[in-house]
């Protein structure tokens, strides 16, 4: 059903682009974490999104 | 913990796109079949994720973590020896008679093979327990969420109780399933990186396991004893009482879980369901238990992190997941984290009340009221159960916030209940002399066992009310694993002595549903969409696992 590869995709693709932008604009720290946490999950998320995305278009070619 | 706008603007957008998932799903709901079993027609990469993630409430994940902070890696044995194992079990060998039979849930299974009284007693206590489940998982997440963000409590559980309505109301079961979909890789792709920031933390592998005993964090090695791991259980009772009994009468035999495989689109479709789902299902440990472990070692390392304390000064393990949200997400991955908390409590609550809404409706309703109506009344009848069974659970998560001990003691009992189902279903599809008389009454005096079992042996100052001790478990995980096999296997014998005094039922009655009788029809697909194959991989896989953790 490539439908619902859209839908889980395009959610993915959006939340990791918020959780990525917020990554390069705000200043949030996490107590013991030093790394970028945000930018590294946002992008992880966009391109677990992005080949949902890629799935469901190579299905309805 | 402080929640920042883009917390709460992540968790509205999971919010929309799941009514949109039942928005897009309604269109296809005509028949009441549609709507209480997805008409046979979901692909099986959907049910497969969905068999797992109906399972992975809440509750699931934050008791594993838990687990994970008191007894270890250990805890693992309920995937590798316990759900895994069951799991290969129910898609090789009883799916070809739960799908085949044509059945439309497990309690009608029961009929077809037995009789109505076995039906009507597995229905009623199934849709009293989904109901019960339903509202401790809310009560739990309710309680979490009033004390890590201060939310009321009613506002949490009536928001997400009335998204799961509207959700199920709009698309039945295929929306409950489609958003079990989206739900488990929140979960995976919320709580995996938290995982890994963990064990990072505490020096990778090595140095997490260089830092807590060495029980903590081996799977086999000290169970030979009771007193040598702090679950207290023996080989013996792990792997009856878990491994067998316990796991297999879960996964097996409770429709919650198997709705899921029975909705797939073939009959190759529905017992590849389980089998595919055991892949994700075996690594499930490293998200949800690791971080738990991991928690004990970082609280051994001056870094200011510590398990939380109840107020009476003993260790609340249940907090240990959002503890570590709180110290390893920053706002964005902690809105995402949370969103996955409430996800897993989603999937659980719509696994429940989809199971709930067509055992009553087939089952009850439709045996027993009214017996040959339209189909329009039955898909009228299935959206009316939703909202009631909403309202149920509701009620009972309100009921848990007043009487605590009332919902401890609904939980033991549903264990009695529970325990020797597996007895009845191995007899019931492989022996074809099992009859009804038999299935009731093994079933009855399964449950009385357990009962009898627990009230003659203590554990942790639980059990014991019949008045003499005959044995005293080392813990109350040990006792659960005793009673479900002394449950089994009374249920098992009285099956099998009352069925052979009592008649069987004609042969010609029990095609496509006992071994012997049913042809499992050849397909004509390539050796990995076969059954055994897909099973044997699955196998190789977890013996691999329990060697490397051993």
């Amino acid at each position: 059903m490539s439908d619902l590869r859209v839908t889980i995709g395009g959610f993915f693709v959006l939340v990791g682009a918020i959780v990525g932008v917020t990554g390069l604009v705000a200043n949030y720290h996490a107590r013991l974490e030093p790394a970028n946490v945000n930018l590294d999950c946002g992008l992880s998320m966009l391109l677990f999104g992005a080949i949902m995305l890629w799935l469901a278009w190579r299905k309805s070619r | 913990m402080r929640l920042a706008p883009v917390d709460y603007l992540i968790l509205s957008l999971y919010f929309v796109f799941v009514l949109c998932i039942g928005w897009m799903v309604k269109r296809k709901v005509a028949t009441s079949a549609d709507f209480l079993t997805s008409g046979r027609s979901v692909p099986v990469w959907i049910t497969s994720l969905a068999f797992i993630a109906a399972n992975l409430g809440a509750q699931e994940v934050i008791g594993m973590c838990a687990s994970g902070a008191k007894y270890g890696i250990m805890t693992a044995h309920f995937y590798w020896i316990g759900a895994v194992p069951a799991m290969l079990f129910v898609g090789v060998f009883m799916m070809p008679f739960y799908y085949g039979s044509r059945a439309r849930s497990v309690p009608e299974y029961l009929k077809l093979r037995f009789d109505e009284k076995t039906r009507a007693l597995n229905a009623v206590t199934f849709a009293v327990m989904t109901v019960f489940s339903s509202g401790i998982s809310m009560y739990a997440l309710g309680l979490l969420f009033q004390l890590v963000l201060h939310w009321s409590f009613t506002a949490s559980v009536l928001l997400s109780a009335a998204i799961v309505l509207v959700y199920t109301f709009l698309g039945g079961l295929t929306s409950a399933i489609y958003n079990e979909v989206l739900q488990f890789f929140l979960i995976v792709l919320g709580f995996a990186p938290l995982a890994i920031f963990v064990v990072m933390k505490t020096g990778g592998w090595s140095g997490m396991a260089s830092r807590l005993p060495a029980v903590m964090t081996h799977t086999w090695t000290y169970t030979a004893k009771a007193s040598e791991n702090p679950m207290g259980v023996e080989v013996f009772g792990l792997i009856a009482g878990l491994g067998f009994v316990l796991s297999f009468g879960y996964w097996c035999t409770d429709f919650l879980v198997v709705q899921r495989a029975m909705a797939a689109e073939s009959m190759s479709a529905a017992r590849r369901t389980p089998l595919i789902a055991a892949f994700p299902k075996m690594l499930m440990p490293f998200i949800v238990i690791v971080p738990g472990v991991a928690a004990l070692a970082l609280s051994h390392m001056a870094l200011g992190y510590s398990i939380p304390l109840k107020p009476d000064g003993g260790p609340d393990y249940d907090q240990t997941l959002t503890t570590l949200m709180a110290q390893f997400y920053p706002s964005g991955m902690l809105g995402l984290g949370l969103t996955a908390l409430m996800a897993s409590f989603m999937s659980g609550m719509a696994g429940n009340v989809t199971a709930f809404n067509t055992v009553w409706t087939y089952d009850l309703y439709q045996g027993h009221i009214r017996k040959h109506a339209p189909d329009s009344h039955y898909l009228w009848v299935g959206r009316v159960t939703t909202i009631v069974g909403v309202a149920l659970s509701v009620g009972t998560a309100y009921l848990a916030s007043h009487f605590n001990n009332i919902m401890d003691f609904l939980q033991l009992v549903f264990g009695f209940v529970n325990a020797p189902l597996f007895a009845t279903f191995l007899l019931g599809m492989f022996w074809k002399r099992a009859t009804g008389h038999g299935a009731f009454s093994g079933l009855l005096a399964g449950t009385a066992a357990a009962a009898a079992t627990h009230g003659l042996t203590i554990a942790e100052n639980k059990g014991g009310w019949l008045g003499a001790t005959l044995h005293t478990f080392p813990s109350s995980m040990a006792q659960n694993f005793w009673i479900a096999i002394f449950a089994w296997s009374t249920c098992f014998l009285v099956t099998l002595v009352v069925s052979l005094m009592s008649q069987p039922k004609a042969e010609s009655e029990l095609h496509n549903l006992v071994y012997g009788l049913t042809e499992i029809p050849h397909e004509d697909v390539p050796w990995y969409k076969r059954p055994t194959p897909v099973a044997l991989i699955v196998v190789a896989a977890l013996v691999l696992l329990n060697v490397l953790f051993w």
